[in-house]
C-alpha cells in the first residue's frame, strides 16, 4: 500500500516538474504572441494582462509593410537556402571521401583540420573575414553572408553526413559500377537517393543555422535592402525603442520559418541532431 | 589482376582528393587565411580604413590591450558569464534529461517542448526576455510586485548589479536544451539490465542515479562542457543584443572588446592581439580537454 502510494506521489511529482519546465522553455513563445496581437494602449498597460481585449493585425502589419519586414524575410530566405544548398554539395562529396577513403592520409588530415575549424570561433576572425569580404568586393552583397555560412557548417555537415554513407553498403554501389556507371553518376543516382532523410537533417541543421546567425549579418550588410531578419530586429529595437507590439511581431515572424520546419520534420531533427550530439 | 587492383586505388584516391577539393578551398580561404592573418596582424600596426598605417608593431597592440582600463573587466566578467552560463545550463539540462528520460504519458510532446528554446534566434532570445522583464510594462515585473516577492519593479537589463546574471539567465533558457538532448541521448544508450540489478541490489532512485547513470553519462558530459566553455566565451550576439556590454560596462566581455577595437575604433592590430590571446586560451583549454578525456579513455577501458 506504501509503495503504491509511493509510486503515485513520485509519478505526480514527475508530472508537476515537467509541466513546470514546459512553462519555463514554452512561456516566453506565448507571451511573444499575446504581446503581438496587442494593441498599443494594451501593451503600455501598467499591470500586463494575459486577455487581449481587442486582438488586432496591427503590430504584424506594420513591421511587414512599413518596416519592410518582407524584403528582410525575402533576403534571409535567399541566404538560407543557398548556404543550405550549398553546403550541402560540398559536405555530400567531402563526407563520401571521409567515409568510404577513410584509410587515407589526405582524409585523416582533412578530417582532422575539419574538427580544429569547428572550434575557431567566428567572432575571433571578425576582422580578417570582414577585410576578405570587402577585398572580394562581397561587402553587402548576399554573397558574403552565404558564404561564411557555408563554411562554418561545412564541418558538422561533413562529419554528420560521412556517418550516414558509413551505412550505406559498399556492394550497392558496386553494382552500379559493374553496369559501367562512374563514380559521380553512382554517387548522384545510386548512393545519394538512398540517404534523403540524413540530407534532410543536415540540410535543416544548415538551414536554421543560418537562418538564425546574428553577428555576420549584422557586420557584413550595412544597406538596408540587403539586410538579413535577424540584425534587422535588433536594428528595429534600437530606432523604435518604445515599440514592443512591432518588435514581438516581427519576432514572432522569426521564430516562424523554424518553428514550422521543426513542427513537421521534428522526428528527422531529434534522431539527427541526437546521433550528431553523441558523436560529440 | 594485381594491376586491375592498383589502378582502381588510385582512382579512388583520385576521386577522394576531388571530391575533397571544394570544402579545403571554403576552409582555406574563410578559416585558414584569415586566422593566419590574425596572428600577422597581432604584430602589426594596422588599421581598418587609413590603408598608410602600417608597420611592424612588436609587442605594442598586446601591451595597448593589457593596459586598456577596459581589459581587466572585461576578462573578469568573460569568466563570470561563461562559468555561470555553462553550470547553469549543465544542471538544468541535466535534470530536464532525467525528467524526460521517465516513461510517462505525452513523452514526445514534452520533448518537443523543452526543445524549442535552443531553435529560436539569439536576437528573439533576447528580444523576447529583454520585454518580459521591462521595469514599466514587463509581465515578470507586474508578477512580482503583485505577489509582493519585491516590494519595487526591478530594472533587469538596466541596474549594474543584475545585469549580468540576468544575459545569463537568458543564455541558460536558450542553451540548456542541448545538455538535455546529448544527455538524454546517452542515457537511452544505457542497458536497462544495469538499472535492474542496481534495483534488485537494493539501491533506490536517487542511489542508481548517482551510480548508475552519472557514470555513464561522463564522456558525453565532458565533450558538452568543453564545447560550450569555449563557445559561450567566445559568444557575442547574446550581450550585444541584450545590454551591449553595458549599463556602464557591467556587461563587457572580451568578444565585445573585440568588436569595439575593430569595427568602432578601427584598430585591426589591437582587435588582432586580442583575438590572439583568446585564441591561446582556447587552445589551453582545448589541450586540458584531451589530457582530461585520455585519463577519462583509460578509465573506461579499464
Amino acid at each position: 500500500m506504501s509503495t503504491a502510494t509511493r509510486r503515485i506521489a513520485g509519478k505526480s511529482l514527475t508530472y508537476l516538474l515537467l509541466v513546470a519546465l514546459c512553462l519555463y522553455t514554452l512561456f516566453p513563445f506565448v507571451w511573444m504572441l499575446i504581446s503581438a496581437l496587442k494593441p498599443k494602449d494594451e501593451i503600455r498597460a501598467r499591470t500586463p494582462s494575459f486577455f487581449i481585449h481587442s486582438p488586432t493585425l496591427e503590430n504584424f502589419v506594420q513591421v511587414l509593410v512599413q518596416h519592410d519586414f518582407l524584403t528582410y524575410i525575402r533576403n534571409s530566405l535567399i541566404v538560407s537556402i543557398a548556404a543550405c544548398a550549398l553546403s550541402l554539395a560540398i559536405s555530400l562529396l567531402a563526407g563520401y571521401a571521409f567515409s568510404r577513403n577513410y584509410r587515407m592520409k589526405a582524409v585523416q588530415g582533412t578530417s582532422l583540420a575539419m574538427l580544429v575549424s569547428q572550434m575557431i570561433p567566428g567572432v575571433l576572425l571578425l576582422v580578417p573575414l570582414y577585410i576578405t569580404m570587402r577585398n572580394l568586393g562581397l561587402l553587402d552583397t548576399y554573397g558574403s553572408l552565404i558564404l561564411a555560412y557555408t563554411t562554418f557548417v561545412i564541418p558538422l555537415s561533413t562529419f554528420m553526413l560521412s556517418s550516414a554513407y558509413d551505412s550505406i553498403p559498399l556492394s550497392l554501389e558496386e553494382a552500379a559500377e559493374i553496369d559501367g556507371a562512374g563514380r559521380m553518376r553512382t554517387l548522384t543516382s545510386v548512393v545519394i537517393p538512398v540517404m534523403v532523410p540524413s540530407i534532410v537533417s543536415v540540410g535543416l541543421y544548415s538551414f536554421i543555422t543560418a537562418w538564425n546567425e546574428f553577428m555576420f549579418g549584422y557586420i557584413f550588410i550595412s544597406t538596408d535592402s540587403m539586410r538579413t531578419i535577424t540584425p534587422a530586429i535588433m536594428l528595429f529595437k534600437g530606432a523604435n525603442s518604445v515599440d514592443w507590439g512591432g518588435l514581438m511581431a516581427g519576432s514572432v515572424i522569426a521564430v516562424l520559418p523554424v518553428a514550422l520546419i521543426f513542427l513537421f520534420l521534428q522526428k528527422y531533427f531529434i534522431s539527427g541532431l541526437m546521433s550528431g550530439a553523441v558523436k560529440g | 589482376m594485381r594491376a586491375g587492383e592498383a589502378s582502381r586505388t588510385r582512382v579512388n584516391a583520385r576521386f577522394a582528393i576531388l571530391a575533397m577539393a571544394p570544402a579545403w578551398i571554403f576552409l582555406a580561404v574563410l578559416i585558414g587565411y584569415p586566422l593566419v592573418t590574425v596572428l600577422v596582424d597581432a604584430f602589426t600596426h594596422s588599421h581598418l580604413i587609413n590603408r598608410t598605417v602600417s608597420g611592424f608593431a612588436g609587442i605594442a597592440n598586446f601591451e595597448k590591450v593589457i593596459s586598456d582600463a577596459h581589459f581587466l573587466p572585461a576578462v573578469g566578467n568573460t569568466i563570470v558569464w561563461t562559468v555561470g552560463s555553462v553550470v547553469g545550463e549543465f544542471v538544468i539540462g541535466l535534470a530536464a534529461a532525467v525528467l524526460l528520460n521517465r516513461r510517462v504519458r505525452g513523452q514526445g510532446f514534452f520533448r518537443v517542448a523543452t526543445f524549442i528554446p535552443w531553435l529560436v534566434p539569439i536576437v528573439v532570445a533576447g528580444m523576447t526576455w529583454e520585454w518580459m522583464l521591462n521595469p514599466d510594462f514587463g509581465i515578470i515585473n507586474s508578477i512580482l510586485t503583485k505577489t509582493g516577492l519585491v516590494a519595487e519593479p526591478i530594472n533587469f537589463l538596466g541596474d549594474k548589479s543584475w545585469a549580468m546574471a540576468t544575459v545569463i539567465f537568458v543564455n541558460i533558457w536558450r542553451s540548456f536544451p542541448y545538455y538535455t538532448i546529448s544527455f538524454l541521448a546517452a542515457m537511452q544508450a544505457i542497458p536497462a539490465e544495469l538499472h535492474e540489478a542496481a534495483s534488485l541490489d537494493g539501491a533506490g532512485a536517487w542511489r542508481r542515479f548517482w551510480s548508475v547513470t552519472m557514470p555513464q553519462l561522463r564522456s558525453v558530459a565532458l565533450i558538452i562542457v568543453f564545447i560550450h566553455l569555449i563557445w559561450t566565451a567566445v559568444n557575442f550576439d547574446f550581450i550585444w543584443v541584450m545590454t551591449q556590454g553595458g549599463p556602464n560596462y557591467a556587461t563587457i566581455t572580451l568578444p565585445i572588446l573585440i568588436y569595439r577595437y575593430s569595427l568602432q575604433q578601427y584598430d585591426v592590430g589591437a582587435a588582432s592581439a586580442l583575438s590572439t590571446l583568446m585564441l591561446v586560451v582556447t587552445s589551453l583549454i582545448f589541450v586540458v580537454y584531451y589530457r582530461v578525456r585520455r585519463r577519462l579513455s583509460d578509465e573506461i577501458v579499464g
